[in-house]
């Protein structure tokens, strides 16, 4: 039986680091390409496997979670290969080991360009062309790939040499003004990384639509995506209000850009319980204003309107968070969805993993346990296919995993030629001495 | 960027009947308009409700004059049916097998009063079918509501977004939405793809509480955490700028803010540069117990901070380009409008609208050589295709006079 992969006989050459790159190649692999992981085992790659090639569990534990979150605590040998933060986008890929900077390390890099349909990479600028792989040289091995480069401002510009992670260009993005208390600077905002995801997505789909070109016309062609600028997508109000009406907007808090209003996180009983609501219509109004029982401050004169709540937004949010703060918060939830006013909690990753709705819903798919992670759940594309068998379908592709699939079935190389490889240290499953500090 | 006609498209041929409503259906769709494919927007009696939410052209309130529709709905027709009259229900079935997909946006029980389920769609045509819902098709939350707010509390990252002891905090605008309808365009190409392949057709289904519970900003990864260790990301025991063991976090300067990340090794090495700090390079800085130390926080500090306050935004951007440190300036929109480097490389484009001339327009998300993104048209006036739309179903001009008279189409 056909599984119906839509990529089914494409091949990545992965290139691809952080989460904005490893996402993007991510969701052809969900799609059915066989996207092969291209990893330098003497050169560790920052934020794509993991914090540090070496991590102690006491330096795990003082990384927020996110990112030192590793299975007990204790990253063990190889903390490559169970980052809670990296893990999980190298899904239904490969991975394989070679040292790309020597010269027959090159050369198996170029056999496997040879091979590929697309290349994909968003390495510290110049990395790619300093190893001898600009794109002509790529294009001189293959001449009808699909190459997307996702640079952090761009490939052309003042700002070719900007170095940044996620949070550093949601900041140009316009991103980091926007979010915060109304009350307090930008300066106390937690750092966070909206755009990398997204960056993953729109680099995603421009690499599906090359190559559907492709198919159709046998051109390939070159994608540049310049994280900054795809992540101000994000923020088309503000874009344009600023463009249109020479506005620049700043932080307004949890009220909201749409103008609802009342639209806010109130906390409920209970310590660190937390309830968002909004008021989508002047119906969500008057549902909710039934709901609490058509108090006199709710039928006051003037909130019939989305503008006039808005002028008495302060004293509206002052009696939702008493009404809040005496209840439960999944009852009060369930209650107002069933009354018309849409309203959630806000869930912590802990009550994430136990929601109801989430534990039934084909959001996650458990994996068995390897050495280096127990067995759990791990998300599944979130785009659910129902005849194409676009799911979780391979593990995260532990570091060299795949070296003998890519070294001997894919490119075929002779028993001698693998012998004088792995004798080199291009085929392993561990990272050298020299990044291990051994 | 503007395109003439011969300019080949990726998406050249695909046609996509878009059903979808507000902001991340009209956004998945607004992706596959802008690579190229032909969208027929179908709008209720009145429009698209996107229609009435801001930012305003000339901060002029009016049905085409709203950012958000501007914004989410390039490249695409617009055809007004009732859904409701047998008149505009009998259209639908003749647009539907026309196309390569069938874009939906509608809560569970109001398809359900529609007929327009997705294996109803299915059944009245061969066709795929991508539908965007907020919790997805079954459950016990299947019938509730979502606003961008709720959206990112329940399934975001709201939780460790904020100060300890203070209420957690949405992000900005409407991002949220806008992230799902980018995950929900890539499940929509992905079908016609496979289509094209496979010669299948089928049904995709993405659910909003799904995207962002799986994806966007450390949120998979909060829960990986926590199934790993039982560690539950929350916000940072600080609030603000951290200059002990490491410089992270977003700092004031001459004119505004920059956010910059000098952790230990290269990073710190670059920052030294940067600020022109060659002793912060000495061993000492490596050493975990010093960088902790009070007094090591007091040196960075009293180096830092005015070095800061003496530089603008730009100029600090530039030192940290020179040394490749980690930072980056807070640009609000009003920058990125003006940003002279972002012009140059065509961030903005502009668009010419035929009612209300041009006016600028946030333009491409990428770029592709070969086929170039680009708007062709401006977001469509309400009901601007109708009869060309019409025509094309083999409607004649008194047939179509009859179902504009019925209010069936507009």
């Amino acid at each position: 039986m056909s599984a119906y992969l839509p990529l089914e006989g494409v091949r990545v050459c992965d290139f691809a680091c952080v989460w904005a790159g490893q996402t993007a190649t991510m969701y052809l692999a969900d799609l059915g390409a066989d996207c092969i992981k291209v990893e330098n085992p003497y050169v560790w790659n920052p934020a794509t496997r993991a914090a540090a090639p070496v991590l102690p569990a006491a330096a795990a534990a003082m990384i927020p979670p996110w990112m030192g979150g590793h299975p007990d605590g204790d990253p063990g040998p190889r903390p490559w290969n169970n980052s809670p933060a990296f893990i999980h986008v190298i899904r239904n890929k490969r991975s394989f080991t070679v040292d790309s900077r020597r010269p027959e390390g090159l050369a198996i890099v170029k056999s496997l360009i040879a091979v590929s349909d697309v290349l994909a990479e968003n390495l510290a600028r110049g990395t790619l062309e300093k190893l001898g792989l600009d794109d002509d040289a790529i294009r001189a091995v293959r001449p009808d790939i699909v190459i997307l480069h996702l640079p952090a401002y761009g490939r052309t510009g003042a700002y070719v040499e900007g170095r940044g992670y996620g949070a550093h260009i949601d900041g140009v993005a316009g991103s980091t003004i926007l979010r915060g208390y109304r009350d307090s600077a930008p300066e106390t905002n937690v750092q966070t990384f909206a755009g990398d995801f997204f960056v993953g997505m729109h680099g995603g789909l421009a690499m599906l639509a090359a190559l559907r070109h492709r198919r159709r016309t046998g051109q390939g062609q070159t994608i540049e995506l310049a994280q900054a600028e795809c992540s101000a997508s994000m923020f088309p109000q503000a874009a344009l209000d600023a463009a249109w009406n020479g506005r620049s907007s700043g932080s307004i808090g949890n009220r909201s850009t749409e103008g609802f209003a009342p639209n806010g996180v109130f906390a409920a009983r209970g310590e660190d319980r937390w309830l968002a609501l909004s008021c989508r219509s002047d119906a969500e109004w008057q549902a909710l204003v039934d709901f609490l029982g058509r108090p006199a401050w709710a039928t006051a004169p003037g909130l019939e309107t989305a503008e006039g709540r808005r002028a008495a937004e302060d004293a509206i949010e002052a009696e939702l968070a008493a009404f809040v703060a005496a209840r439960d918060r999944d009852e009060l939830f369930r209650d107002l969805q069933n009354a018309g006013v849409t309203a959630g909690p806000v869930l912590s990753a802990k009550d994430a993993t136990e929601d109801p709705h989430a534990i039934q819903s084909p959001t996650w798919k458990r994996l068995d346990a390897t050495e280096d992670y127990p067995a759990t759940e791990f998300p599944a594309p979130s785009f659910k296919f129902s005849r194409s068998d676009v799911t979780l379908r391979t593990p995260p592709a532990l570091l060299g995993e795949h070296n003998e699939y890519v070294y001997r079935e894919l490119l075929g190389i002779s028993d001698e030629e693998h012998a004088t490889l792995e004798a080199g240290g291009h085929i392993t499953t561990t990272y050298a001495d020299e990044i291990l500090g051994r | 960027m503007t395109a003439d006609a011969a300019t080949p498209t990726a998406l050249d041929g695909i046609t996509v009947l878009d059903l979808t409503a507000h902001i991340a259906g009209p956004y998945a769709t607004k992706l596959l308009a802008d690579l190229g494919a032909r969208v027929i927007k179908v709008e209720r009696p009145g429009g698209d409700p996107i229609r009435g939410f801001g930012p305003w052209l000339g901060d002029e309130p009016g049905i085409e004059r709203s950012g958000s529709h501007q914004f989410l709905n390039t490249n695409k027709e617009s055809i007004v049916l009732d859904l409701k009259s047998a008149g505009g229900r009998e259209v639908l079935e003749r647009l539907l097998p026309r196309a390569d997909v069938v874009v939906t946006s509608y809560p569970p029980a109001v398809a359900e009063r529609l007929g327009l389920m997705p294996d109803a769609v299915r059944e009245a045509a061969d066709v795929n079918v991508l539908s965007l819902t907020n919790f997805g098709w079954n459950g016990p939350y299947r019938d509730y509501a979502l606003s961008e707010t709720v959206l990112y509390a329940m399934g975001g990252e709201m939780y460790s977004h904020g100060s300890i002891g203070r209420e957690p905090l949405k992000m900005g605008g409407t991002a949220s939405l806008v992230q799902c309808g980018a995950m929900a365009a890539i499940g929509a190409l992905g079908a016609v793809y496979a289509t094209e392949v496979h010669g299948i057709t089928q049904r995709v289904d993405v659910s909003l509480f799904d995207v962002q519970l799986n994806s966007v900003d450390r949120r998979s990864s909060a829960i990986m955490a926590y199934r790993f260790c039982g560690r539950v990301n929350a916000p940072p025991a600080v609030a603000g700028p951290s200059t002990g063991a490491g410089v992270v976090g977003v700092f004031p300067c001459a004119d505004g803010y920059v956010e910059m990340t000098a952790s230990a090794g290269p990073y710190w090495q670059r920052f030294a540069e940067m600020i022109d700090r060659p002793d912060f390079q000495e061993p000492k800085w490596s050493d975990p117990a010093w960088v902790r130390s009070p007094e090591a926080r007091e040196e960075v500090d009293i180096a830092l901070y005015p070095w800061l306050a003496e530089r603008t935004r730009a100029e600090v951007w530039e030192a940290a380009r020179e040394a490749h440190a980690i930072l980056a300036p807070l640009f609000t929109a009003t920058d990125l409008y003006e940003d002279p480097v972002f012009r140059e490389r065509g961030l903005w484009t502009e668009v010419e609208h035929e009612t209300l001339g041009r006016f600028p327009m946030l333009g491409r998300p990428y770029t592709l050589s070969e086929t170039p993104w680009a708007i062709r048209r401006a977001a469509p006036l309400l009901g601007q295709d109708t009869d060309a739309i019409l025509d094309e179903a083999g409607y004649d001009a008194a047939a179509i006079a009859e179902l504009r008279r019925t209010e069936a189409v507009a």
